[in-house]
């Protein structure tokens, strides 16, 4: 066997190791998120909800993507949801809420069980990016994976400008709610 | 030596291809799952149902109740104004009380009253085309109002008819949101009416408007609107009839719309200031005219689902 043989043995080789590696790292995927929002003023309640949001689990890293289309969160009242988009979150210029982050401590996907977890990550809401850990809970039962965290949201930490004439109505600190079911993608 | 600094160099190559596929894989995961989530749609051309007096094409939410009030004041300037009446704050040369209703998202009915003419009118407005990101690239929405002149009339020979009495308003709106500051739109519009002022002003009168919205920040716009009427279908009139054309600011604080106009139309209805606009702006015919628009929410009971039931208390 020559030299260059060798080498290109050794790359095929290489180009495997690095497919197989895809492969095996397990993908848990869902487009049915569920997001909820929540405001409370003594004046007001408010609430609006999307069932539209995406998240991307890579098991061996634990690494977790998720995002929500602002416009996607619906509200009782429509010219509501028209100020939301509008006047407070920009929609058009700032169209997803995104979290990215790093799921501690290791947990072993292909096993049933409940987890309480916390994600160490950055969230990016209406463009601004606030380093965040975020603390959830995990049920794996059946090779399905239940995410399912409340945390909140400061608007002024995102820019989020409340005007004093509605500060009544809207709360300084949004709740949000997220929970959903994430299924392993099929390749 | 050689072969090994080779091997280590493939060996790193490989490791950054596969991360970077990784990264791209992760990415075009997300767009894949959420590409079939469609909000493309391109929303609120316009803050309000209304410019300064013509419809934007803008309907009413589903279950909202728009209650309206307009006031015209007298001419700022020239005979009638000036400060013998406060630059025609002394005058009201319209008022209008209105209701819009929306029975769905895109359809809206409504009904007014007038001062002038003691008018009542009784509008449709059909939201037939929606402006998209991809694709369709404006918004139409059709418009038809009926009017009906209640007053006594001048004289015995007025309205020998009751359907003298009636106008009819047909008006498709075109229109675009080029960006999120600017709008414009246009509305050809075919007015039917028995009652004219001769030869010269036909009873099937056609006008053509334009309008436009210039966002200054989140809460207030500046807006305008020009009617072409005379030049489009009446020429050699006796009487002195003019454009219509308006400008105003436009103030939202959240269910409240306050709009503040200046505009050469005495008068608030389509059906009334596309045919007799009376005033110019060049001899001081400008008026000062508001709108106080709110909404409501009916029928709130209706939602019995707990993740959007909003409490007021």
């Amino acid at each position: 066997m020559n030299s260059t043989k060798k080498i290109k043995l050794t790359l095929v080789v290489l180009c495997c190791f690095a497919f197989l590696q895809q492969l095996n790292a397990q993908t848990f995927t869902s487009k049915n998120i569920k997001f909820n929002i929540f405001s409370s003023t003594p004046v007001e309640d408010i609430k609006a909800v999307s069932y539209t949001g995406v998240a991307v689990l890579g098991a061996q890293k634990q690494e977790l993507n998720i995002q929500v289309a602002i416009k996607g969160l619906e509200f009782d009242r429509k010219l509501m949801q028209e100020h939301f988009n509008e006047n407070y979150m920009e929609s058009e210029k700032y169209p997803l809420a995104k979290f990215k982050g790093i799921i501690e401590p290791k947990i072993d996907f292909t096993k049933d069980g409940e987890y309480s977890v916390m994600a160490k990550g950055v969230l990016n809401v209406h463009g601004v990016n606030q380093p965040r850990t975020i603390n959830g809970k995990i049920i794996i039962k059946n090779g399905v994976i239940n995410l399912n965290s409340t945390f909140n949201v400061a608007c002024e930490a995102h820019k989020i400008k409340i005007p004093k004439l509605v500060f009544t109505k809207i709360a300084e600190i949004i709740q949000v709610k997220v929970q959903g079911d994430l299924n392993l993608l099929n390749k | 030596m050689n072969k090994t600094k080779l091997f280590i160099f493939l060996l790193l190559l490989s490791a950054v291809i596969a991360m970077r596929a990784s990264a791209q894989e992760v990415d075009s995961l997300l767009n894949s799952l959420s590409s079939d989530q469609k909000f493309n749609k391109v929303e609120f051309t316009f803050k309000a149902t209304h410019i300064v007096l013509s419809q934007s094409t803008e309907t009413q939410k589903k279950r909202d109740l728009d209650f309206r009030i307009r006031h015209h004041f007298g001419d700022i300037g020239g005979k009638f104004g000036n400060a013998h009446t406060l630059y025609g704050l002394d005058v009201a040369s319209d008022l209008f009380i209105g209701f819009d209703y929306g029975v769905t998202d895109k359809l809206t009915i409504g009904i007014g009253r007038s001062k002038n003419d003691e008018l009542f009118n009784f509008l449709v407005k059909q939201k037939l085309l929606q402006q998209k990101t991809d694709g369709m690239p404006i918004n139409l929405t059709l418009f038809a109002q009926m009017g009906l002149v209640a007053r006594e009339p001048f004289s015995s020979s007025e309205f020998i008819n009751y359907s003298d009495r009636l106008t009819y308003l047909i008006q498709p709106i075109l229109s675009r949101k080029f960006s999120s500051s600017f709008s414009f739109q246009m509305m050809p519009a075919l007015l039917m009416r028995s009652k004219t002022l001769g030869l010269a002003d036909p009873e099937n009168l056609l006008s053509l408007g334009f309008a436009g919205r210039l966002k200054l920040n989140k809460r207030l716009s500046f807006v305008a609107e020009y009617t072409l009427v005379n030049e489009l279908s009446r020429n050699d009139l006796v009487a002195e009839l003019y454009n219509p054309l308006g400008i105003g600011l436009e103030i939202e604080t959240g269910g409240h719309i306050f709009s503040l106009n200046l505009m050469n139309s005495e008068y608030i209805n389509e059906n009334s200031f596309i045919p007799s606009t009376k005033k110019s702006w060049k001899e001081g015919g400008v008026r000062f005219g508001f709108t106080i628009s709110r909404n409501f929410s009916l029928f709130q009971s209706k939602n019995k689902n707990p993740d959007t039931k909003s409490t007021i208390y």
